[in-house]
């Protein structure tokens, strides 16, 4: 059990949102301040809780952290410097524009590439200007850029003919063109990325398959820009310390089997393991017990905490089930269990007698698995992401790449790697799906993100009024957003997990989707331990930590909400899954 | 010198792969202007969300603008609106910009001309 090792001086934490980047970067930044370094921290997620997990007000200049000499931090928000990027581009064409210009324009600077490229930006310019961080003997990043912006940035292309004269562009740097000059700046910091001498990646991950493959994913891609310095920090690793109790002993056995299924390349990185923390990683004292985990068992709760009064699943169903056939989506960020929660939703459904369709993305065998046996009534469709996508580039790149010369080749291929693209790629599939809804119960474990429906929004005006082209929409996918935004036709569920970062993130979420004209019908909490029944003292006493994010989400964020229990029993085949909807019925 | 110059609507990308389909004629149009300037025409693209310099620096832009944001894109050559609302295609422009209607047939033919082709 250790934290990553330090060799150099700049350090970039990477992983999806929940996995831990935030505690460990904060983590090893005590553990080297602790040693007598000056360290600096920085965070450009805008989803950051480094203010919370430090326990301070932070702003973009560096903040010395009390309690810990020699560690300061401070916090960017690239959505922040995003918005002031695009009043600055804005403001002095304001009065000399019609105004429906001037709103045209701001409609450009809201999508998700800006504010990659903006926290890109406030990277580059710690990293890139070394008298910015010369005080500090190391300066630790709590996220990193993508491998699409990194890719976006070394791309010669992109900076050299089609920004310029501007005959064609690119489509994800487009609005931050006016950052051009910044362009030797940004090759000095891929090139400082690169460096291994300079920058190690931490690569971090639960304990779990599903992020074992998206650290396996983010380790190839930066392996392919030469990012090479790359260790692997395994988070959150749980043992029982006495055997008996079901979930404790389910859970050990869990993580041993995600561990002998790692896949080859991660297990072939240098890899720090940290164990599970049951009294979470908030504060100073929390953190610095990571390096030192004995010292944190003393005193641990010796009850489970009273379980909120929440409605089950099963209620939820009951509901789904009354507002008759239509469309149920379950949304939220990877990890969540958005596709169990779908394929428990459909099997209840079709035992209740009704007709479904379950679609979703998820590998074909998980899904073959998760409901091994057939049930009347229910069938299961997949949309295969990279079949989808591979299709639509290979549309692209024969009917548009045909007439173009190298470079303007080079662009249009990578702005079909960009994020919008694989989602927009998914979609034609998805619209098909939601179009079936009308017959029977569709449920989805897929949905396009509030960005995307805006950007078809967009897209759809764009065709219709501005270019009056040939209208080349298909039916399925016109008709889509007036059925996503219709609530009797279209239900939607959040998922998430009663944790921060989870809570924090659906929060944006169900925003980006209110801004879509989109209204959640429900969340679901999923795998708590508070409701588990688990009487083992570590993770009673997560339990309790899981209260004020479930009350969050009940009594805040939510209209309607379900709390699912973490199962001892894997929610896999007709049986594990009625387990979601009947076990925790009979236990309320 | 012949120039010419697009004021084009605030977009998100040029090749349209961020919509819900591709859009051939922004592609094309991409490539028919790498044409005109094979041709020795001077062409600048102006994005509204990118160079809106450009845009106010333009009366004539402006005016259009004001009537409707619909006539983007305004096209100008040499200092006048020749097109408003539409991207014209490789001839329209060739003929707008007075170049020789042959031009494009020729290049065309290199690769043989097939019926039904567009080039004859």
């Amino acid at each position: 059990m250790a934290l990553p090792e330090v060799n150099t001086r700049y350090l970039f934490f990477t992983g999806k949102g929940g996995v831990g980047k935030t505690s460990l970067s904060c983590a090893t930044g005590i553990a080297l301040a602790d040693a007598g370094k000056h360290v600096l921290i920085v965070s450009t997620d805008p989803a950051s809780n480094l203010d919370e997990v430090l326990a301070v007000n932070l702003t973009s200049t560096p903040v010395a952290i009390p309690g810990v000499p020699g560690l300061f931090a401070l916090n960017i928000d690239p959505e922040a410097s995003a918005k002031a990027y695009r009043e600055r581009m804005v403001a002095p064409y304001r009065g000399i524009l019609p105004v429906a210009a001037i709103q045209s324009m701001e409609e450009q600077f809201s999508g998700a590439c800006t504010v990659e490229i903006a926290a890109f930006d406030e990277f580059s310019a710690l990293i890139g200007t070394p008298e910015k961080t010369r005080d500090f003997d190391h300066v630790i990043f709590d996220t990193a850029p993508t491998g699409h912006t990194l890719r976006l940035l070394s791309l010669p292309s992109a900076w050299n003919g089609f920004i310029e004269s501007s005959t064609g562009g690119a489509s994800c740097l487009g609005p931050l063109a006016g950052l051009e000059q910044q362009r030797h700046l940004y090759a000095a910091t891929v090139a400082q990325l690169a460096d291994p001498k300079q920058t190690t990646v931490v690569l971090v991950s639960r304990v779990e398959t599903a992020s074992f493959r998206e650290a396996d994913r983010t380790c190839g891609e930066l392996k392919d820009l030469n990012i090479s310095n790359q260790v692997l920090a395994i988070n959150g690793l749980f043992q029982a310390k006495i055997p008996g109790d079901t979930i404790a002993d389910a859970m050990t056995q869990r993580a041993q089997q995600a561990l002998a299924a790692m896949p080859d390349k991660l297990a072939a990185l240098p890899r720090f393991v940290t164990a599970f923390m049951p009294k979470g990683l908030v504060g100073i004292a929390a953190l610095r017990a990571l390096s030192n985990p004995e010292a944190a068992e003393a005193d641990l709760a010796s009850e489970a905490a009273p379980l909120p009064e929440l409605p089950s699943l099963h209620k939820l169903i009951d509901d789904l089930e009354a507002g008759g056939v239509g469309v149920i989506m379950t949304m939220g960020k990877g990890g969540v269990g958005k596709t169990t929660v779908a394929a428990a939703i459909a099997t209840s459904l079709a035992l209740r007698g009704h007709q479904v369709l379950l679609s979703t993305t998820d590998p074909a065998a998980h899904v073959a698995a998760a409901i091994e046996t057939p049930v009347p009534g229910l069938s299961v469709s997949r949309i295969d992401p990279e079949v989808e996508i591979e299709r639509y580039r290979q549309d692209i790149m024969t009917k548009a790449g045909a007439n173009l010369d190298a470079s303007a080749k080079a662009m249009l291929e990578e702005d079909l790697r960009s994020p919008c693209t694989e989602e927009i790629a998914v979609f034609r599939a998805f619209a098909n799906t939601v179009a079936a809804g009308k017959q029977c119960f569709v449920v989805l474990d897929t949905a396009p993100t509030g960005h995307t429906i805006l950007l078809l929004d967009a897209a759809e005006a764009y065709h219709r009024e501005v270019l009056r082209v040939q209208g080349d929409i298909p039916e399925a996918v016109r008709q889509l957003l007036p059925r996503l935004r219709d609530p009797a036709f279209t239900r939607v569920i959040v998922t998430t997990l009663a944790e921060a970062t989870p809570v924090h993130e659906a929060e944006r979420l169900q925003q980006d989707l209110l801004r879509a004209g989109i209204t959640p019908y429900a969340w679901v909490i999923n795998q708590s331990l508070l409701a588990s029944g688990t009487h083992d003292p570590q993770l009673a006493q997560r339990g309790h930590y899981e209260i004020p994010f479930i009350r969050k989400v009940a009594e805040q964020l939510s209209s309607r909400c379900a709390l699912i229990p973490w199962l001892a029993e894997a929610p896999i085949g007709g049986k594990g899954l009625a387990q979601m909807t009947e076990v925790l019925q009979e236990s309320l | 010198m012949k120039k010419l110059e697009i004021y084009e609507p605030a977009m998100c990308c040029s090749t349209g792969v961020c919509g819900v389909d591709v859009d051939p004629v922004l592609v094309q149009f991409v490539a028919d202007l790498q044409w005109l300037s094979e041709q020795g025409v001077s062409v600048s693209r102006y994005n509204l969300s990118q160079e809106p310099q450009a845009f106010a620096a333009n009366m004539d832009v402006v005016k259009e603008m004001e009537a409707d944001m619909d006539r983007l894109p305004v096209l100008v050559v040499d200092g006048h609106v020749v097109s408003t609302g539409v991207y014209l295609s490789r001839q329209q422009l060739a003929q707008k910009l007075g170049l020789s209607q042959d031009l494009p047939v020729k290049t065309e033919a290199t690769e043989g001309c097939k019926p039904g082709g567009g080039c004859c």
